[in-house]
């Protein structure tokens, strides 16, 4: 891997670079304590060191909304909505945030492969930035550390000086081509990052646990304090159902078949005609959202489909924590299957 | 893990085919049956017990059973009963309208391999319109099969579907066939009470009878507990599960059952696989 040095002074002109080669996508502030993924205007209003943005680039190839169809009924026909094809350069991506369009690659693949999906995502450079993790991050406990490079075309490791660029695909090199404000990498080691917030087991533990789950007690205990208002499924990078309706224009004659984002979370969606409803209470609901995130998919996959973000957490309206859910079911599974002594866990964590 | 896109082919997943309604009867004052030619006449190329996405523009998409079996030349049944928006407008369109379809989708009822057995259908109310098309499949092929016994509930005498085609049932020698209501009136001469009633009567090869059961949630609890109570090997059960979807495709998630998406693992399900998965029935 091919390694260099980008100083601070020369982040502008690498922006710029990048921006002669294709539309470029990276965080920028919003409002005073927000950041959010937006196309770069001005290299200058990029911001590489952040906590979280409040969506993932989950945005750019499942849109929150985006035309199916546009149709008429006066002839009954149809037009499919336009996929734009545009080369895109995400950068400032932090690892977890890659491993959950990796994740998504999966979901929109298997089976059936997605076309619009795929043509949005295809045409995709990921540049990673290292991050410092905040009290919601716990990425590492679901196997993704800061530095995992898996799927950046190039990561930028920030040192005391700028960010050691390397070089991980061949899609990377061709982005740097013809960019002269790269020195000699400097002499320092990868830095060892922690994290405040962990799971009290680690991933692939998690697996056993869950086979005993289904009637733990905090599902209710959760129930009692959330909302149900689907926030965690809306900022979540692995979610991705989707809602389907048709919207009419003024005319009653034209429309569009839209599709928008979904939330398992919310009362009507796993209703049925008639009344029946498959998932009624929010207990059900919040059983069924982590269940997919730690037993569903992983039972398909073998992975993990939550990727430590933590912004379900952070962004919760009712303060409730994923890694207080899962830690009391790893309490519950000990004090009912390993007859060991339980250690209360919260948010606090430390020592464990 | 990683995948590696750019060598994936990809679908056009959403875009439905328009096609022409060629037939219509009314059965009840809630269900109605519609004849569906697809472009150019091509067939559905369906097993029976899969469904379509049909799609209404301006009211949108629903998963709807085929009714027709896939021995039938020309056009595909559906029989819709009316519950919705969508089901309204369906409901109002004439012979000639054109609506679109995608599909089929799914898993059907595996009859190949029910091959020389017993075939045991048990349909609640509308649960008879998948059935009917693996029913028609097992009359089409008839020296195929084993024995065929229908057992059709319904709540009151005039929800029976497809009022010509029971007599027929009724009448052959080569079906057994028992139906009865929830709710009986005085001119209603046959059997009253839930379909269950109709199960211990039954004389039945158990290793060698194929079950399939399709109706609402609620029956199923009560007839798997009689199956089981008249042994019949959960091995040899099929049934269908009806969930929300808005894709078809296995994207959507709305028909989520735990690891299994409905519309990709079902709508039939063999019993074995369900019974591992919670809030399926």
């Amino acid at each position: 891997m091919k390694k260099y040095q980008l100083n601070k002074q020369q982040l502008s002109s690498f922006i710029d670079h990048l921006k002669e080669q294709g539309t470029v996508y990276a965080p920028h502030k919003k409002g005073d304590a927000s950041f959010s993924f937006a196309k770069v205007v001005e290299s200058d209003s990029v911001i590489l060191e952040y906590n979280r943005t409040l969506n993932s680039v989950k945005k750019y190839f499942l849109p929150p909304r985006e035309q199916l169809l546009s149709y008429s009924k006066t002839n009954n026909s149809y037009q499919k909505g336009v996929i734009e094809k545009e080369k895109k350069i995400f950068l400032g991506v932090h690892s977890y945030d890659m491993k959950a369009v990796l994740k998504l690659d999966y979901n929109f693949t298997e089976g059936n492969p997605e076309e619009n999906y795929l043509l949005r995502r295809r045409k995709s450079y990921f540049i990673g930035v290292s991050f410092i993790p905040d009290e919601y991050h716990f990425s590492q406990s679901v196997g993704i550390p800061v530095h995992d490079t898996d799927g950046f075309d190039i990561y930028l490791e920030k040192n005391d000086v700028g960010y050691t660029v390397k070089i991980i695909t061949e899609k990377g090199e061709k982005l740097i081509k013809g960019f002269n404000g790269l020195n000699d990498a400097l002499d320092i080691s990868s830095s060892d990052i922690q994290f405040q917030n962990r799971l009290k087991y680690n991933y692939n533990r998690l697996p056993e646990v869950f086979e005993q789950s289904w009637n733990a007690a905090v599902w209710e205990e959760v129930a009692k304090r959330c909302v149900g208002c689907g926030t965690c499924n809306l900022v979540c990078p692995t979610c991705y159902c989707f809602d389907v309706e048709d919207n009419m224009d003024l005319s009653l004659q034209n429309g569009t078949r839209d599709r928008s984002w979904d939330g398992c979370m919310l009362n009507g969606f796993a209703a049925v005609a008639g009344g029946e409803n498959f998932r009624k209470s929010l207990a059900d609901r919040q059983r069924h959202r982590i269940f997919r995130k730690f037993r569903y998919i992983t039972y398909l996959t073998g992975e993990p489909w939550c990727v430590g973000c933590g912004r379900c957490t952070a962004y919760c309206t009712a303060g409730i924590s994923i890694v207080e859910i899962v830690n009391k079911l790893c309490d519950e599974y000990e004090q009912k299957y390993l007859n060991r002594p339980v250690e209360q866990s919260g948010l606090n964590l430390e020592g464990l | 893990m990683s995948i590696a896109i750019s060598d994936i082919k990809t679908q056009e997943l959403y875009s439905p085919d328009i096609s022409e309604i060629t037939a219509i009867k009314r059965f009840t004052e809630k269900e109605k049956w519609f004849e569906i030619k697809l472009p150019g006449g091509r067939s559905l190329g369906h097993q029976p017990g899969q469904f379509v996405q049909v799609s209404l523009f301006g009211a949108g998409e629903a998963p709807i059973s085929v009714t027709s079996s896939p021995t039938k030349k020309g056009g595909f049944e559906l029989c819709v009963r009316e519950v919705g928006m969508l089901t309204k407008i369906f409901h109002n369109l004439k012979v000639g309208s054109t609506i679109g379809i995608r599909g089929p989708y799914g898993k059907g009822f595996d009859v190949e391999s029910y091959k020389g057995k017993d075939v045991l259908i048990i349909g609640g109310g509308i649960g008879i319109v998948p059935l009917r098309s693996l029913i028609n499949y097992v009359i089409d092929n008839r020296k195929d099969y084993g024995r065929l016994i229908i057992l059709y509930g319904a709540k009151t005498p005039d929800e029976f579907l497809y009022p010509d085609e029971l007599k027929q049932w009724e009448k052959s020698k080569d079906i057994e066939y028992h139906v009865t209501v929830d709710q009986g009136t005085p001119e209603w001469k046959g059997n009253t009470g839930v379909i269950t009633t109709l199960i211990p009567g039954l004389d039945l090869d158990l290793s060698n009878t194929i079950t399939a059961v399709v109706g609402p949630p609620i029956m199923y609890k009560f007839v798997l507990m009689s199956l089981k109570t008249k042994r019949i090997p959960d091995e040899n059960i099929y049934l269908s599960l009806e969930r929300r979807m808005k894709c078809g495709v296995g994207k959507c998630g709305h028909c989520q059952i735990n690891h299994s998406y409905v519309c990709q693992d079902g709508p039939v399900y063999h019993y074995p696989e369900l019974k591992h998965l919670q809030e399926a029935i």
